[in-house]
């Protein structure tokens, strides 16, 4: 079980999250089902959001994102 | 790993895989995408996971057909990243594989 403490899991040493690598998991795991289960569990993987960008303490216009999941 | 009332205080990141459930004498099996488990000092266990389904909603064909698929993508990879993303694929449809098989 030991480690270097290096490159710990492979993902993170291409410069991946865990939050990234847990929804690529999730998403695989999706599109692996049987419907009806698979259009519910699709539901779960769509986001829609509003982001703005800050500058000199003041939000830009926000712009909407939304589709199915990925990054 | 196993768990039963009295576990050790634990903190386990999951892998891709199955976690069987025994109630009584009632099993059941779910396929867990990937998350943690906390094992409290009062015998509360905790699951977290973005995905936990019961392994008889996977379909063993598309298993099978995203396990080559990556297979593929794995041995054709080139940036660091790509390569990851197979991996990843490559683990998470060989752990459903034998989820459906084993």
């Amino acid at each position: 079980m030991a480690s270097s403490g290096a490159a710990g899991p492979f993902w993170r040493a291409a410069g991946m999250t865990y939050v990234s690598y847990s929804n690529k998991c999730a998403s695989m795991v999706r599109s692996c089902l049987k419907e009806p289960h698979r259009t519910e569990a699709l539901e779960r993987e769509k986001v829609h959001f509003s982001i703005s960008k800050w500058v000199d303490g003041k939000p830009e216009k926000p712009s909407i994102r939304e589709g199915t999941g990925g990054d | 790993m196993g768990v039963l009332p009295g576990h050790v205080p634990t903190i386990a990141e999951l892998k891709p895989g199955v976690m069987t459930v025994h109630e009584g004498t009632d099993v059941s099996k779910y396929f867990v995408s990937s998350g943690f488990a906390f094992i409290h000092a009062n015998s509360v266990a905790d699951v977290i996971a973005v995905e936990a389904v019961p392994v008889d909603h996977l379909d063993s064909n598309l298993v099978q057909k995203g396990l080559a698929e990556f297979t593929q993508k794995l041995g054709s990879a080139s940036t660091d990243l790509e390569k990851a993303e197979a991996q990843i694929g490559v683990d998470v449809y060989s752990a459903m594989n034998s989820a459906l098989t084993g």
